[in-house]
């Protein structure tokens, strides 16, 4: 591999404005120094962002980070962004690639991290206010006190934070009962790109008590939430609890975790799981049979989260690199599995009933439960999942060696999972594995995700993992992924870019089939709420000039893959 | 474009016999049984396509002609009233029941499908659709869906949960435009997206002001293998509170609302018929007014199903579990009601179809209802606030029905409360009229949500509401810049 000696400069802010910033926050909280914005170009799940490090492309460096301490602050910001026609991006974590600039402009960081409270949970209303920077284990760790949870944690870690994954859409574990975090969230308080308050909900009319998240009239919430950070910077949100019977603590292994560096054997690594609660796994000899006694426990009702972890697994409960690599190659973990978490809400009994259902189901369509006598060093191995289902931390694990990008789609258990291994298996064989564990949807089951009462539908995920200091293999990831989601749109898999429906561009104005045109509407709400292009533009949608400008390679790469999939190329509209 | 053109370009369209303006007919759309003012449309186009709606939504843009979406005009509160004259776009012939999915669990509807004929349909194969409690039957189900209206199961289904999947819909330029898996024009059955996750929430309460829905896929469910009514009678509402609240908290039963006497009465009542037109005809009924005595003042009424499997075991470990809460609670818990035959019987078969709720129009002909959201801790207060004003505008107490819904195990309630009045007594509409604006607009100060402000209540709601407001305004200039779609509804008055 050549080096590349070229220097990386990225844009920087003229005096006049960054003297605006520290005047709002205080010097303290403001810094353009370069180690400090650097920081903030590098982020978890970003090939796109791994080559313009290879390249030595600065325009994923921030142009300074800001720090404000609350709204008004934040307030304030996006006012001088706009006085200055200075463009800005909200960040939390920086766990996603949404996080960064997202042209070589200077931009403005807007890091949330000094907004970081639970501010009040609601025994009444069942409801929970955070500010932007609070996170999953913090909520839970105060709600479950009162016998309360929010009803999930993302496999991304419980450090996510509430706000910026209603950026996405937030797939937790427990989706099967609960929905996703976007059907979840009560309000939210929301500095526009041009400085205005929204405020969502009943929260919006004064008087009137944070309890329910529509309207009034048209829910306005629904342009905000899956925008990627592009509607403005969410400074507050409210989200639902539910009844919590595990009690005020979680089990913890005796040494604590995952914090010790010697972490390495597996006895650190195991809790029990929460009280009143109960997961089973099941094997199974098939892909078929796996489908089959899915769709037919998520139509049982019952238990709260219902999932197959195929490869994954092996990241998330091996507690190393080498241990993971070891099990994926030896199929350790069984290729078609499931599992199913059980809860004693109503009471002891529940466990008992959804016990005996998922056991008849089981009986009826083939599979096996892990137990004491069949497999038992595999369900020891699973252990992890014992609390991660409810409070994860072992999902970074799958950037031990790189997580690089994903197709998700999302529908029905059988077509759904059918679409998602058809799909990603002409991705990996038109343009090979990155690494080994590529291969998880194609040789064995797609990660499967209940998410919805009943298993109505289902979010399947397929994940690229390549090796982030090769470029080749990060292009490499780049295409498979690309091809992934043309392919979806070509045979009418889903709604576009990902089963969680939310786009980013290109894949958003490039796609007309996909609305149709459903780039024309979403560039009216643009409009609407950045009149000014000025919040993480072009991120999720182009305006015409972007869209206008956007580079004719780019395009014609884009239209070989579109041919690829059967679409006709396309030409810039006028 | 003179309305003479208007009517040809129309009748190109949709054909001549679907285009009238007969005046009496047109009357026929100027009012619905709401205090909502009349408003008479220039004409009323039946259409039986998306292409036609599309067609009639463009022309309406070229001569700046509003349209007023209709599908079934049993909303009641005045949302298909034209306030600005134009066009009422009638899809009640669009009543196809398109798919039944048994395998994924949905239903794809045309906006005409009333929810009494996807009802029958479905439980002729074992399936059911979620309905609202006293939903008109005739109601489409998509416009219901649509408009938010609480379906009888809302305790538990919508936790997490929305009963609306895929959509189609016309935009207020004429585009045609798709969400969830249909969105690249594929098999439905997943709500999510395209491009925003959950974007097909924008055109809830709405009332059609930003986009014409037509067509829905909704979700669907087996019926339940054997269900259990339970009673659970109060004196007064506060003593209702806590074991709502521990009830739900237990995540025990599907269905779960609280009554008081004179609706559950109405329910009752075997004198009084369904009635099929609104406001109906009065009907004085010795039945109900005996009814309402013996009941006691409020009722919680709780339902257990049993699923297809272990329908015993199930039905078994719920019913034990509440009766344990009762007893804790140390409350009553009855399997029937002493002085209503077969009362268990007839509230099982409401859950299904909650047509006899209706019968309370009977009672005076209109029912002017303030429906609204509160939470569970707030209802005594509210409850006094409407007494207070009741008595203080000499309306019987008695006469007050009230329907009270948990949501979401108890997060919100979804409230009712409904004052009766002849529709053709003057005096008395006006008295009623003027103690349920007061009631209207003292209820919100006190903490009650309307959050689907229709009519009078838009002003009460949006005023409170200004950047909320703002917002809305602006998206509405920015996809329908001609007003056509329904204007003058929610805060989209011509200003």
């Amino acid at each position: 591999m050549q080096r590349n000696n070229k220097r990386s400069i990225p844009a920087k802010l003229t005096p006049e404005v960054y003297k605006a910033l520290e005047d709002i926050v205080g010097t303290e909280y403001v810094s353009e120094d370069r180690a400090v914005v650097e920081c903030y170009s590098k982020f978890s799940v970003d090939s796109s962002g791994a080559l313009k490090k290879h390249a030595k492309d600065p325009s994923n460096i921030p142009a300074c980070i800001v720090l404000p301490a609350n709204t008004r602050e934040v307030q304030a910001v996006v006012h001088v962004c706009n006085r200055f026609k200075v463009q800005f991006i909200a960040f939390s974590n920086g766990m996603i690639s949404f996080s960064g600039p997202t042209t070589p402009e200077p931009t403005v960081c807007v890091h949330t991290s000094r907004m970081n409270r639970v501010l009040e949970i609601d025994e009444n209303n069942l409801t929970a206010r955070l500010e932007a920077f609070a996170d999953y284990a913090q909520l839970q760790a105060d709600a479950m006190k009162r016998g309360l949870w929010n009803g999930g944690s993302p496999l991304a870690t419980t450090l996510c934070k509430l706000s910026s994954q209603s950026a996405f859409a937030g797939i937790w574990q427990t989706d099967h009962k609960y929905g996703t975090l976007s059907r979840n969230i009560v309000s939210i308080k929301l500095v526009t790109p041009t400085g205005d308050i929204l405020i969502t909900g009943s929260d919006t009319v004064s008087g009137m008590d944070t309890f329910w998240e529509y309207g009034p009239g048209p829910d306005l919430f629904s342009l905000v939430r899956g925008s990627g950070g592009t509607t403005g910077i969410i400074t507050e949100i409210v989200v639902k609890l539910h009844t919590w019977p595990g009690g005020p603590e979680l089990p913890e292994p005796e040494a604590g975790r995952p914090c010790i560096q010697t972490y390495t054997e597996a006895k650190y690594d195991t809790g029990s799981p929460p009280k009143h609660h109960k997961p089973l796994w099941v094997e199974f000899p098939d892909f078929e049979t796996e489908l089959k006694a899915l769709a037919e426990i998520g139509h049982a009702g019952i238990g709260i989260g219902l999932n197959a972890t195929g490869v994954y697994n092996s990241y998330y409960c091996s507690q190393t690199q080498e241990m993971t690599l070891e099990r994926v190659k030896e199929k350790f973990f069984p290729p078609y599995n499931c599992y199913l978490i059980l809860s004693a809400i109503i009471s002891e009994k529940q466990i008992d009933y959804e016990e005996k259902v998922c056991r008849d189901i089981i009986k009826e369509v083939g599979g096996t439960f892990l137990s004491e006598t069949y497999k038992p060093e595999v369900l020891d191995a699973l252990a992890p999942w014992n609390l991660d289902f409810v409070r994860h931390v072992t999902g970074f694990r799958m950037n031990r060696h790189a997580y690089g990008a994903s197709i998700i789609l999302g529908g029905p258990i059988t077509t759904v999972a059918h679409k998602t291994r058809e799909v990603w298996t002409k991705s990996i064989d038109t343009f090979g594995e990155t690494y080994i564990t590529d291969r998880g949807g194609m040789d064995d089951t797609p990660f499967l995700y209940s998410s919805n009462h009943n298993g109505r539908f289902w979010l399947t995920e397929a994940d690229a993992y390549p090796d982030m200091t090769n470029p080749e293999l990060l292009q490499k990831s780049q295409a498979l992924v690309t091809s992934g989601i043309v392919n979806t749109i070509a045979h009418q898999y889903g709604p576009g870019a990902n089963g969680l429906g939310v786009s980013i561009e290109p894949v958003t104005s490039f796609f007309p089939e996909v609305g149709p045109n459903a780039h024309h509407l979403f560039r009216k709400i643009r409009n609407l709420f950045d009149p000014n292009g000025l919040c993480a533009p072009g991120r999720q949608v182009f305006s015409k000039t972007e869209y206008d400008n956007f580079p004719d390679d780019v395009l014609a790469d884009l239209n070989k893959m579109r041919q690829m999939h059967g679409l006709s190329t396309i030409k810039k509209e006028k | 474009m003179q309305a003479k053109t208007l009517k040809q370009e129309l009748e190109n369209i949709a054909g001549q016999s679907n285009v009238i303006d007969d005046e009496n007919i047109l009357k026929q759309y100027s009012q619905d049984q709401s205090f909502v003012a009349p408003g008479k449309p220039d004409m009323v186009v039946f259409v039986e396509s998306v292409e036609q709606i599309q067609k009639v939504v463009k022309l309406a843009n070229k001569t700046l002609t509003p349209v007023t979406p209709y599908s079934s005009g049993k909303n009641l509160h005045g949302a298909t009233i034209p306030e600005h004259g134009g066009l009422i776009l009638n899809m009640s012939r669009m009543k196809k029941i398109l798919e039944i999915n048994t395998e994924d669990w949905f239903a794809i509807v045309e906006p005409g499908v009333t929810y009494r004929q996807l009802q029958d349909t479905l439980s002729r194969q074992g399936y059911r659709v979620m309905v609202p409690y006293g939903i008109v039957p005739e109601r489409s189900v998509l416009s219901s869906y649509l408009e938010r209206d609480p379906v009888l199961a809302s305790p538990s289904f919508e936790n997490g949960n929305s009963l609306i999947l895929d959509t189609e819909l016309v935009l207020p330029d004429g585009e045609l435009f798709r969400t969830g898996n249909w969105a690249t024009g594929g098999r439905p059955g997943a709500p999510n997206g395209p491009i925003r996750n959950t974007i097909y929430r924008l055109w809830t309460g709405a009332q059609g002001t930003l986009g014409i829905l037509t067509k829905m896929g909704v979700q669907i469910e087996p019926l339940p293998k054997a269900g259990k009514i339970f009673f659970i009678p109060f004196q007064n509402l506060s003593e209702a509170i806590e074991p709502i609240k521990k009830i739900q908290g237990k995540e025990i039963g599907t269905e779960c609302f609280l009554i008081n006497s004179f609706n559950l009465a109405a329910v009752f009542t075997e004198e009084w018929e369904i009635p099929e037109t609104f406001p109906a005809a009065i009907s004085a009924s010795p039945e109900f007014d005996k009814a309402r005595q013996l009941l006691p003042p409020w009722t919680l009424i709780i339902c257990i199903n049993g699923p297809l499997r272990r329908t015993e075991e199930k039905t078994a470990y719920e019913t034990e579990a509440l009766k344990d809460l009762c007893n804790v609670l140390k409350i009553d818990i009855y399997e029937s009601l002493p002085d209503i035959p077969e009362a268990e019987v007839t509230m099982l078969a409401e859950m299904l179809r909650p047509w006899k709720a209706l019968k309370k129009f009977n009672y005076k002909g209109s029912v002017h209802d303030l429906t609204f959201k509160a939470p569970l801790n707030r209802l005594t207060k509210l409850d006094k606030t409407l007494q207070d004003l009741a008595q203080a505008h000499g309306y019987p107490l008695a006469d007050i029905g009230i329907f009270l819904l948990p949501l979401e195990r108890a997060r919100a309630i979804h409230c009712e409360f409904d004052l009766h009045c002849a529709h053709s007594d003057k005096r008395e509409k006006e008295k009623v009229k003027a103690l349920w604006l007061q009631a209207s607009s003292s209820l919100i100060n006190s903490g009650a949500y309307f959050d689907r402000p229709y009519g009078p209540w838009a002003e009460m709601i949006y005023s409170r509401a200004s950047n909320y407001t703002s917002m809305l305004k602006k998206l509405k200039s920015e996809i329908d810049p001609n007003n056509i779609l329904n204007p003058g509804k929610l805060c989209f008055g011509v200003t």
